[in-house]
């Protein structure tokens, strides 16, 4: 059955259908070479090469990070010149900040990802936009621009857990001045 | 164990950071993949999904073997690009193995795109040994797909168990079960 006359019969559904697709995909990359019942993998050379390729990339990252950090600098900013429009730069230092927690890690910067994510989740709700938000997002930002702008690879040794525990304690503060609001 | 070719391969990488698209693309290129494309959200997804079809040439592929698209993106996100593959009837292969890339890592997210039919998943922040996985994973370890009246997509039983006696909450017996070879 072709793949056409397949997908005209999946409109209509008795109660289960099945459909066992033939591997084209396994055909393609072994030639035909590799059996239904074997596995096939990738060769060392080719992950090497990926791997090269991948880390010249993140010789470059602090770079482009830069701009993201920039970006949320002046969305910082107009958070504190115009707080009637904050809750959609609130929003959008929370979209950046989903992009900086996956890009960080896969760059050798866990420290970025530490960050994002928690800025990710403490702007999660952006109708919330208190003053002690904006607080918190500005010791996020300020302890990004430490990271990039200190090359502050891997975990960081002690400059990382500094960093960290600075931002543990601008969380702790944020929040017990939002608990006595 | 062989090693594969992936030179007869055509991907198409989904993700609106030029960045991430450039790693992307670059990783698959050098573990072998022969043609890699790259477009900016979802809807452009679709774009270049239907230019495959109507104009391959222009398209620079004759058809799109895997697609690698990130979750969270605007206007058009991964999911709704997903849902499009899976279930539009102008989709051109509602088969076609699907990796969503994402930093959504808690099990609610990955229950939702495993609902909407992902082939699998890929959480940031990944590695090349990450990306090789699921490139090996949609190869060597390919799911028949499952219709019902509530799903369509890869089977979500990757491993085969027996059920025990009692548990089976499935309300087909083999009498309305169709088997169809694609």
């Amino acid at each position: 059955m072709s793949n056409a006359e397949a997908q005209g019969k999946a409109e209509k559904v008795p109660g289960v259908r099945f459909y066992i697709i033939r591997n084209i995909l396994k055909d393609k990359a072994s030639g035909g070479g590799v059996g239904p019942g074997d596995k096939g993998g990738i060769p060392i050379e080719a992950i090497q090469a990926a791997e090269a390729e991948f880390n010249k990339m993140a010789e470059d990252y602090p770079d482009w990070v830069q701009s993201l950090i920039d970006e949320l600098s002046e969305n910082y900013r107009r958070c504190i010149d115009t707080p009637e429009t904050r809750h959609e730069n609130v929003a959008t230092i929370h979209d950046i900040a989903h992009d900086m927690k996956g890009q960080g890690g896969t760059f050798g910067y866990p420290l970025i990802t530490n960050f994002g994510e928690s800025l990710y989740k403490c702007t999660h709700k952006s109708e919330e936009c208190s003053d002690n938000l904006v607080g918190l997002i500005k010791a996020h930002v300020d302890g990004m621009k430490a990271v990039i702008n200190g090359r502050v690879a891997g975990d960081g040794g002690e400059i990382g857990q500094e960093l960290l525990a600075s931002l543990e304690k601008a969380i702790e503060k944020y929040s017990a001045d939002d608990d006595q609001d | 164990m062989a090693d594969y070719d992936f030179g007869l391969f055509s991907c198409l990488v989904v993700d609106d950071s030029s960045y991430m698209r450039t790693l992307m693309s670059a990783s698959l290129r050098a573990i072998g993949v022969g043609n890699v494309k790259t477009v900016d959200d979802g809807g452009q997804g679709i774009d270049f999904l239907q230019l495959v079809t109507s104009d391959p040439m222009k398209a620079g592929m004759q058809n799109v073997d895997i697609i690698f698209s990130n979750w969270q993106m605007s206007p058009v996100d991964g999911m709704m690009l997903l849902r499009w593959v899976r279930r539009h009837k102008e989709s051109p292969n509602r088969f076609i193995p699907f990796v969503m890339v994402t930093g959504y890592a808690d099990r609610e997210k990955v229950r939702e795109a495993r609902a909407m039919g992902a082939t699998e998943m890929l959480a940031k922040p990944f590695s090349v040994v990450n990306l090789g996985q699921r490139l090996l994973q949609v190869v060597n370890r390919p799911r028949k797909f499952v219709h019902t009246n509530k799903y369509f997509g890869p089977d979500r039983r990757r491993n085969q168990k027996e059920i025990p006696p009692g548990k089976d909450r499935r309300k087909n017996d083999e009498r309305n079960i169709e088997v169809v070879h694609v």
